[in-house]
């Protein structure tokens, strides 16, 4: 990528500003803008939130402007828009400049483009003295592998070393590209969701978002276990024993933390666990003297006794907090927004009145289940092309810079030897001072004159 | 172990006072001790470091440590010290000496040295006075990873390296506004920076492909967007900038010191300012 002078065409105007640097700078400064953004902002959430926490107006801007789904929004694109210009913006530099670079990288220096490097030192030796060999030791050691060239009364020694490095910024820009390419992939071919299973149950789907998607095999969870490092404390290791059935194939695997298992071109991954309310939930309802035991299904709604309202059991915890076993409830009655409670089973005393209602909770049976992120993501091996393609692009760009040596080493008409030293390195002064430094003295003691 | 970190901080800060010193009275030997004691107060706080370390995978191994080698081995990469807020600090801290010395040899000295060191010492106060709880807490699963060690290593080796790129841009910054013999030559500050930032830019871009695998194998997703990878990406952002102002559109000078500064309020955010945030990385706290 280097900047171009403005042209009168206005296509090579469009390439010229497509690849030039100043838009480069400026979106990568853009991009960050928005990542901050993204950053302070929650994420995700329901349009009620950003509503309660900025107020009314604010909390709707932010929802209507797609700046609460920053990254994915694609009208106005936050992210998109400026993170699709760059990867234009490094296609056509890729283009523009990948195959000089490439040549470069790949022809050798011509015998005249050694002899017109910069000349950097002279040196002479006595008459009767053939210094050849003595050079071509001091050449290996300092320089290592280094080509020779034996002319007519001269002979040349070369050496050079980042010849590649031209590619390296490429190779960088390429890994960018398939990163990117891999995310769009990941992103229209990919597929994300999740399951829970209970202890001996099986399940040939799974959820997405709101859906259920088949799986195409067959998954039971055999065995689920927990260790925790003492009671009541931070769990130590969580694993689902699995078994996936394919027709006639069958596979047995353990799915932990860290350690996903795939099959059938699905991954999935250990992701948390929990308890879950298991059949009807036996509730006591107290209104006034009143005191009446009722069953309650899961997530329908029930009309209470007296008719002065109607309840939901929304979920349970087997261990609300270490306050024991626990159930949501939703309470509405009429029209307005439903209430939400929790009811303790050990601790009545905390209930408070909703409505002309009291609760308690009676019973309710707990299950443990293994949650499982279930994903497909054909864009992952191409991201990880652009992470390993990524490492020695940068080492050739920044850690490997471009230098050239060469000592051009004559007969005189006289017969004695005189040399000459060239080089050049464009991006590595200070190394390279140092180097030719050392080659000097190397080479003067080299001759006892 | 938090007395030798407590002598580690007080060594950084009198490295920090010497250099000043040193520089205020240009005396070459002072320099000299000031870096002496720099290397001393890293020996020290690596010892504390490899002490916490083996503690921690006693903690872990109980009194039957596992048998077979390998298992060990895996048990001693999954149990390094740093796994937490505390930790962190500490790393942090050992990092900038470490950084300074290993990589940027000839320029750690002088109002640099006393920057970095100053700010090695300022970690550990943290880490010590800060309120941070300082025990060694057994790992929750998902921290339970190969990932684990290289990726924060990386992560604050490349902080450190950013920090130095800070230190020199102040100095930029401070010779540029009103110049003084004491402090280094600019284009000599222009040059630093930039390294440091290369090498820093570097560290970080690996410190986040390693997360994004990690993620990866945990997740299921090598990125989610969470406050703290938009952080580092903020971050990454605007040092490719940086060395994209710099390589080719010749910027030098004060816009990259500036920029060097912009992308270590950037650095500083990713650390800290995170920890405020809804964020998976919640188990820094």
């Amino acid at each position: 990528m280097s900047t171009t002078k403005m042209q009168a065409k206005p296509k090579s105007r469009l390439w010229g500003w497509l690849t030039s640097i100043r838009l480069t700078v400026f979106l990568l400064l853009i991009l960050a803008a928005v990542a901050i953004l993204g950053a302070v902002l929650p994420q995700d959430q329901p349009a009620e939130f950003y509503a309660s926490r900025f107020g009314e107006i604010w909390g709707a801007v932010i929802w209507r402007s797609g700046l609460a789904y920053i990254y994915f929004s694609i009208f106005p694109p936050w992210f998109l828009g400026p993170v699709t210009l760059l990867a234009m913006n490094i296609l056509a530099c890729l283009i523009r400049g990948l195959p000089r670079a490439w040549r470069r990288a790949f022809t050798p220096l011509s015998g005249e483009a050694i002899l017109s490097l910069p000349p950097r030192a002279s040196l002479q030796w006595p008459r009767e003295t053939d210094p050849r060999e003595a050079v071509a030791g001091i050449w290996r050691r300092e320089l290592g592998r280094s080509r020779r060239q034996i002319l007519p009364g001269k002979e040349v020694f070369f050496h050079e070393t980042g010849r590649f490095r031209p590619l390296g910024p490429y190779l960088v820009h390429a890994a960018l590209l398939f990163i990117l390419a891999g995310g769009l992939i990941g992103k229209f071919w990919g597929i994300e969701g999740h399951l829970r299973l209970m202890q001996g149950e099986a399940a040939q789907s799974f959820v997405v978002g709101e859906t259920e998607k088949p799986l195409g095999f067959q998954v039971r969870l055999d065995r689920f276990q927990v260790q925790f490092y003492e009671e009541g404390g931070i769990p130590k290791e969580f694993r689902s024993d699995l078994t996936f059935t394919q027709g006639g194939r069958e596979l047995k695997a353990t799915c932990r933390v860290n350690e996903p298992v795939s099959f059938g071109g699905f991954t999935f991954y250990q992701a948390d666990y929990g308890t879950q309310l298991k059949g009807q939930v036996r509730l006591q309802v107290l209104q006034g003297p009143r005191r009446e035991s009722l069953q309650a299904p899961l997530r329908q709604w029930l009309t209470l006794p007296g008719g002065q309202g109607q309840i939901m059991v929304i979920e349970g915890e087997a261990n609300l907090q270490g306050f024991g076993p626990a159930v949501q409830i939703a309470y509405k009655n009429g029209p307005e927004h439903p209430l939400f409670f929790w009811v303790l089973k050990d601790h009545p005393e905390v209930a408070e009145p909703i409505g002309p209602y009291q609760f308690a909770l009676e019973s309710a049976n707990f299950e443990m289940y293994s949650g499982l992120e279930v994903n497909r993501d054909p864009g992952v091996p191409w991201v990880y092309l652009g992470f390993i393609l990524f490492l020695p692009g940068f080492y050739l760009a920044f850690f490997r810079p471009h230098q050239c040596w060469a000592l051009v080493l004559e007969k005189s008409p006289q017969g004695d030897w005189q040399g000459r030293l060239l080089g050049s390195s464009p991006r590595a002064r200070e190394d390279f001072d140092l180097r030719q430094a050392r080659l000097l003295e190397e080479l003067k003691r080299g001759t006892p004159s | 172990m938090s007395q030798l970190l407590g002598v580690a901080m007080l060594i950084y800060l009198g490295v920090a006072i010497i250099l000043v010193m040193a520089e205020l009275w240009s005396s070459p030997w002072m320099q000299r001790a000031g870096r002496g004691l720099l290397w001393a107060g890293l020996a020290l706080q690596s010892g504390a470091l490899i002490g916490r370390w083996y503690a921690s995978y006693q903690m872990a191994a109980g009194p039957t440590p596992p048998p077979v080698l390998l298992e060990k081995l895996r048990l001693v990469i999954f149990q390094a010290p740093l796994s937490n807020y505390y930790d962190s600090l500490v790393f942090f801290s050992w990092c900038l000496p470490a950084m300074g010395l290993l990589a940027f040899r000839r320029q750690l000295q002088g109002w640099l040295g006393a920057i970095v060191a100053m700010a090695a010492c300022l970690l550990l106060a943290k880490a010590s006075f800060g309120g941070v709880a300082a025990d060694i807490q057994p790992l929750m699963p998902a921290l339970k990873s190969n990932w684990l060690l290289i990726h924060v290593v990386v992560c604050f080796l490349g902080y450190a390296a950013l920090t130095v790129a800070f230190g020199a841009a102040l100095l930029y910054l401070i010779q540029d506004y009103s110049p003084r013999e004491a402090l280094p030559a600019l284009p000599l500050l222009d040059r630093l920076i930039y390294r440091a930032a290369i090498l820093g830019f570097f560290l970080l871009t690996f410190g986040i492909l390693t997360g994004a695998v990690w993620a990866e194998t945990a997740w299921g997703k090598y990125w989610s967007w969470d406050p703290k990878e938009d952080a580092s990406l903020v971050t990454w952002l605007i040092y490719a900038a940086l060395l994209h102002a710099r390589l080719l559109k010749g910027w030098q000078g004060r816009r990259i010191a500036w920029l060097a500064v912009l992308g270590f309020l950037a650095v500083i955010f990713t650390y800290f300012g995170v920890n405020y945030l809804q964020s998976m990385h919640a188990y820094m706290t």
